[in-house]
């Protein structure tokens, strides 16, 4: 059975040993923050924090929630000990068979409603996430809503959002996101405010879909519905025609107007560095919220692997690059985007190699909408998992020729936040690409092609065994 | 205890020398409303004025000056600047 909100999940991460209840108090500035960064880099339960500094009892914060592969599988009702490929698998199968959500009349989300003037979002404890952050980020681990003008399409999106007062906050979300397509080239050549809902605290599969990399037009709530078996409950915003997941701990109702704009950033981002510069970035201006009592709010605290994003990516953008692979024909086993990779880094294997698949493979990741944030692709033979970093690296290290091995791409478009960009490229989003070739050279006689020496590989079956056993004498 | 802010400048130098100079302010007074953010034109001192606002200076990517400064705020701005959005965020301070 799928979790009908945040709450649920969070009782069952609790049952599994993964969330951590912390009673005493902690500081929204930047300690919340610290003690989450130490979860995700030594693989410690989610943070639960019950009582925050200079908050009432009521608001409470939760991150890292989908850090980790065992809390996404259970949050996709799986076995938390569910393999890597056979999440990809899984979820590329149920996104197939998407379920349309239903609307409801009302739901917890509206247990408060604040509306006009009566907006505060200081009385929710948005943290400081980073020592160095460009301010307090409200919109770290949520979704934003917003609809195309002229096809009625809703978007779910995650957008950073840094607060900037009490009733405003700003979006990256530059074009080509969706929520920057549909800013620049729907609302503002109309002159018209574009309606945003930004909703912390749903059930984790809504969120784990905002940040899934689907086609303009893909309705992210009926993948939420196919992945969940069961459609999403949503119901309308009170300012606008929107429509958010009902359940949610908290919903923040706005509008962009074209070009009210302010600073943003700098942030400590996915790819493990703080280093966007501040820009002038679309406002929020807030016009409702709504939210259940005793409200969670949600963050994540990215920064070097692992975090909410790389976990997440590495299972639902790795399947959508599967997919597109074998749309195209490939002949592709297995697609894995690097989680230790910040999303820059995707191996793919492939079976019965031919003379320029790696190139082929390469385009078709590039040509994905998603391609943009991962300029480098790993080719491998079937006979390497790809989810396996240390059998990829011996691949790379082993197989990939320095010279004819490494391909390089001049003069590709880029994704300003990578870290290696000069602030030149950056601010003319110009960028390079790379694959690695770890495939033998179709050219090389197959009788003479160098073994690989493993265990699994270099010894019979039956002797395999008699040593398996001989070590499970030794209690090993 | 004295008003404390903290702004973000590419190059501090251009701050400097007694000139009002544009800028975003983050007030660094403790509580729920921390880091609100505000736009002001204002004169930067180092070593900071005695009766002046503290002003600690952090570089682009967030990394703090350990020397002090002081503000005295001229004038508070409107909350928004003309820009390019994704653009240069100090070059659109430095035409306002």
């Amino acid at each position: 059975m799928p979790f009908k909100d945040l709450r649920e999940f969070l009782a069952r991460l609790e049952k599994e040993g993964e969330l951590q209840k912390f009673d005493e108090e902690v500081d929204w500035n930047l300690e919340a923050g610290a003690i989450s960064r130490r979860a995700l880099e030594t693989d410690l339960p989610a943070p639960f924090f019950e009582k925050i500094k200079d908050y009432p009892k009521d608001r409470r914060m939760v991150s890292c929630v989908l850090a980790n592969l065992k809390r996404i599988a259970i949050a996709m009702d799986m076995a938390p000990d569910t393999p890597m490929r056979e999440l990809i698998e899984e979820y590329l199968r149920r996104q197939k068979k998407p379920v349309k959500p239903v609307t409801v009349k009302t739901g917890p989300c509206k247990e408060n409603v604040l509306i006009g003037d009566e907006v505060d979002l200081l009385k929710f404890p948005v943290p400081v996430i980073h020592e160095g952050d460009g301010g307090r980020y409200i919109g770290t681990w949520h979704l934003t809503v917003t609809r195309d003008l002229n096809t009625g399409w809703t978007n779910w999106g995650m957008y950073r959002h840094m607060l900037h007062d009490a009733k405003s906050f700003g979006v990256l979300a530059p074009a080509p996101k969706h929520l920057g397509t549909m800013a620049d080239q729907k609302y503002a050549p109309q002159n018209l405010p574009m309606p945003v809902a930004v909703v912390l605290g749903s059930e984790p599969i809504t969120t784990f879909c905002a940040a899934t990399p689907v086609p303009y037009g893909v309705s992210e709530a009926d993948i939420a519905g196919g992945l969940r078996g069961e459609p999403v409950e949503l119901v309308k915003c009170e300012t606008s025609d929107l429509l958010v997941p009902a359940h949610s701990e908290i919903v923040i109702e706005g509008e962009i107007t074209p070009g009210d704009e302010r600073d943003e950033g700098p942030f400590g981002e996915y790819t493990g560095y703080r280093s966007g510069l501040a820009s002038p970035k679309p406002v929020i201006r807030v016009k409702a919220v709504t939210f259940r009592n005793d409200p969670i709010f949600t963050f994540s605290c990215p920064g070097v692997p692992l975090d909410d994003s790389a976990s997440v990516f590495s299972v639902n953008k790795s399947a959508q690059f599967l997919d597109e692979l074998r749309s195209k024909g490939l002949p592709v086993t297995g697609a894995y985007l690097i989680v230790e990779g910040a999303s820059h880094a995707i191996a793919v294997s492939v079976k019965n190699a031919y003379y320029g698949i790696a190139g082929e493979v390469a385009h078709v990741i590039w040509s994905a909408r998603h391609g943009l944030l991962t300029p480098s692709v790993i080719v491998v033979e079937d006979d390497v998992d790809p989810c396996n970093l240390q059998q990829v690296f011996h691949a790379m290290m082993t197989k990939c020729h320095p010279g004819r091995g490494i391909n390089k791409i001049e003069h590709a478009t880029a994704w300003p936040l990578i870290p290696w960009l000069s602030e030149h490229e950056r601010k003319h989003r110009m960028g390079a690409r790379v694959y690695y070739d770890c495939t033998w050279p179709v050219d090389w006689d197959r009788a003479e092609l160098p073994v690989r020496q493993s265990f699994a590989e270099c010894y019979p079956k039956e002797i395999q065994e008699k040593a398996l056993r001989k070590w499970r004498s030794h209690g090993h | 205890m004295p008003q404390e802010y903290e702004t973000f400048a590419r190059d501090s130098a251009h701050l400097f020398g007694g000139k009002e100079v544009v800028m975003t302010l983050r007030d660094l007074t403790p509580g729920r409303r921390k880091y609100r953010g505000i736009n002001v034109r204002g004169v930067v001192s180092r070593p900071p004025r005695p009766g002046e606002a503290v002003l600690w200076i952090r570089s682009v990517v967030g990394n703090r000056d350990p020397a002090p400064c002081s503000v005295r705020i001229v004038e508070e701005l409107p909350e928004t600047f003309q820009g390019l959005p994704y653009s240069d965020f100090f070059e659109a301070m430095q035409r306002a």
